[in-house]
């Protein structure tokens, strides 16, 4: 494992790839915060990473992950780590932490920002340190994300444009959610189509049409049942689901002032589902 | 088709093994493999074991299965069914200790084309996990061998296509394998270096058991001790080169022009014992040229007697040997071997149906000439003299 994070972090910082990654960010932070914490007068520190700065990543996570898996696969040198005695998690692992190492450049750089603050005033180390954390669980999370969608494809400019607009729906999810009729009708006909996707995606996965279509039809049957006996459990449910499943609402829990276990627990799972999903993807790969 | 492994001497497709290999220990043991990818088959049900110091060969054309077979030996595609022993590991099982067996040279070397050559190996070195303080010293060595020290320390994207196949070479020697599987080692080397190529697999097989893969029949019977031709994913003969070129010089070829009726000129040559075969080129302003097989017999003298007799005058006559390029071809030949296919066809009668049913596809609208019955009672006739 310590092989293939040595020659990923090599190429980062061999190539631009790394350097620019990281310049982006910690100009961004340094704009951000010198219009917020110096021009403005805030003593927060989380009040910068609260705002646009985490857009950044919508666009920076996919060209840091783009090319993962996407780029071997391409030349063939997944050939050799596959046929390699290495376990197909030891690759993933390795190459994960490769990016992970480069992103946490920028967030150990933003440790000094409060730090320097501190200097001209009374800052709040608790909370410019928990919104730092929020931070990094964020991003490492998306690049997770990010490490998935190049394992499942070809072509690394695919792989950037799948993450980017995936990264977006993470973050628009909730405002969407909010558009939708509010009726507990409707909310069972949403569910209902959530449903539907998600056992496609079973299908999709495991070809198994009687599973999916099983999975469907117990689903649909619960969520029918539980409609009729139980409607208020439908009172603003859709909106609860989506935010559930928002990302950048858990991000915000951070934003608040208080260190939330779950929202930790959460990010640090989605990462892992993510870091999992991409192993099976390439065991999966070999069965076609 | 089975009829001629037969005929070779060599060992059937199925069955019929050599009991003598299972008492040495193989390093490589393949067993019913199979592959299909929705519907279409890959690999049929190849089986076969290589020993230590032995090199096998797989010959076939392009897409008959070569490659899938290898990318399923070194676990990186699995297998619908059967299975794969490298070392005493089962590939799905134990995969670590199996690949820690393997040095595996795909059919495109897996080279980062952004490292230097020894950057490259070192990292080959770690991933197969070769102890810190031995690294530089199997460096050392698999570029000695592979000659790659003196551009040790070039990009592997200037380099040359001869030498990125030897680092390719390299990279599998590394970690001192037991076992290299080779796809197509030879492509891209210039004449000098197909020489030294060789050689070196030739050393390499004393402490190896080496299987390597090529279309080119000479790279293959240079090199290997034993050769499997493929074709469609299927086993088609496995056997010696030597004994698939004794055989086969045996078989005869003469090239005829006669001036006469087609029909009356095969039947008159069918009657001629010791022929195996007539066949039919082409018909032109009553001349008809064509191709009769006698087995180890030089039949001129008697073809021209017969043909004298039934007032066929021969304009032409000549014999020719067939050579291992022509065996390959006729085994592995499809469309542009429709004419050697019908002689593969005819000459195995056994023949599965799926081969006959190919044929009738192959031959279309065209009439066969021959007789089957009548042919194949001359070949067991034919055979019967052989023995």
């Amino acid at each position: 494992m310590l092989a293939i994070y040595k020659k990923e972090l090599k190429y980062y910082f061999t190539s631009m790839m790394g350097y620019v990654f990281i310049a982006l960010f910690l100009l961004a932070a340094g704009y951000v915060s010198s219009r917020m914490n110096l021009y403005v007068g805030y003593a927060n520190f989380e009040y910068v990473l609260g705002s646009y700065m985490t857009l950044l990543f919508i666009v920076l996570a996919p060209i840091l992950t783009m090319r993962i898996m996407a780029e071997e696969r391409r030349s063939k040198t997944d050939q050799l780590l596959l046929t390699s005695p290495l376990s197909v998690e030891k690759i993933i692992f390795g190459k994960y932490f490769a990016v992970a190492s480069v992103f946490l450049v920028v967030v150990a750089v933003m440790l000094l920002y409060p730090l320097i603050l501190s200097s001209y005033g009374e800052v709040s180390f608790r909370t410019a340190y928990t919104g730092i954390l929020g931070f990094a669980l964020l991003g490492l999370a998306l690049l997770a994300l990010g490490t998935f969608i190049s394992t499942c494809l070809e072509n690394q400019v695919i792989a950037a444009v799948v993450s980017f607009f995936s990264i977006l729906l993470l973050y628009f999810i909730s405002d969407i959610a909010s558009m939708f009729p509010s009726s507990n009708r409707s909310a069972l006909l949403i569910l209902s189509v959530l449903l539907l996707l998600i056992c496609l995606l079973v299908y999709w996965m495991l070809r198994n049409i009687l599973v999916a279509a099983g999975l469907f039809v117990v689903g649909e049957a619960a969520l029918v049942l539980v409609y009729k006996l139980h409607q208020s459990f439908f009172d603003g449910i859709v909106v609860r689901v989506f935010s559930w499943l928002s990302v950048m609402d858990r991000y915000q829990t951070f934003m608040n002032n208080s260190l939330d276990l779950s929202s930790v627990i959460y990010l640090l799972s989605f990462t892992y589902l993510f870091l999992f999903l991409s192993i099976q993807s390439i065991k999966k790969r070999r069965w076609r | 088709m089975i009829d001629w492994s037969r005929q070779l001497s060599g060992r059937y497709p199925e069955g019929g093994r050599d009991t003598r290999q299972k008492e040495e220990k193989a390093l490589i043991e393949v067993k019913n493999l199979v592959k299909s990818y929705e519907g279409h088959l890959a690999v049929d049900n190849l089986s076969f074991s290589v020993e230590q110091g032995k090199i096998l060969g797989f010959l076939g054309p392009n897409g008959a299965g070569k490659s899938t077979t290898m990318n399923i030996m070194t676990g990186y595609i699995s297998a619908t069914d059967g299975e794969v022993t490298i070392d005493g590991y089962d590939i799905l099982d134990e995969p670590e200790e199996a690949k820690k067996a393997i040095g595996y040279l795909p059919e495109i070397p897996p080279l980062y084309l952004d490292m230097t050559v020894r950057e490259y190996l070192k990292f080959v070195a770690e991933i197969k996990g070769v102890k810190r303080k031995d690294q530089a010293q199997a460096l050392g060595k698999v570029m000695n061998l592979t000659k790659t020290t003196d551009v040790a320390d070039r990009l592997i994207k200037h380099l040359s296509k001869g030498y990125r196949q030897r680092v390719g070479l390299a990279q599998a020697l590394v970690g001192e394998p037991k076992v290299l599987i080779l796809d197509e080692p030879m492509v891209g080397l210039d004449p000098q270096q197909i020489i030294e190529m060789r050689d070196l697999i030739r050393n390499l097989s004393k402490d190896h058991a080496i299987i390597l893969s090529s279309h080119i029949l000479s790279e293959v019977s240079a090199v290997c001790d034993e050769v499997m031709i493929i074709n469609r994913g299927k086993l088609v003969v496995s056997d010696t080169p030597d004994n698939l070129a004794r055989h086969m010089e045996n078989q005869e070829m003469v090239h005829l022009e006669v001036k006469g009726e087609k029909h009356r000129v095969s039947q008159v040559l069918n009657n001629i014992n010791g022929i195996t075969k007539v066949e039919m080129e082409n018909e032109r302003d009553g001349v008809c040229r064509l191709t009769v097989y006698c087995g180890s017999n030089d039949l001129r003298e008697s073809i021209f007697y017969a043909l004298a007799e039934a007032k066929c005058p021969i304009m032409d006559m000549h014999i020719s040997n067939r050579s291992l390029e022509d065996i390959f071809l006729e085994l592995t030949g499809k469309d542009s071997g429709k004419k050697r296919r019908r002689i593969l066809e005819k000459s195995g009668q056994e023949g599965s149906a799926e081969a006959n049913g190919d044929e009738a596809d192959l031959l279309g609208g065209e009439t066969s000439l021959e007789e089957n019955d009548d042919l194949a009672g001359k070949q067991a006739d034919f055979r019967k003299e052989e023995e």
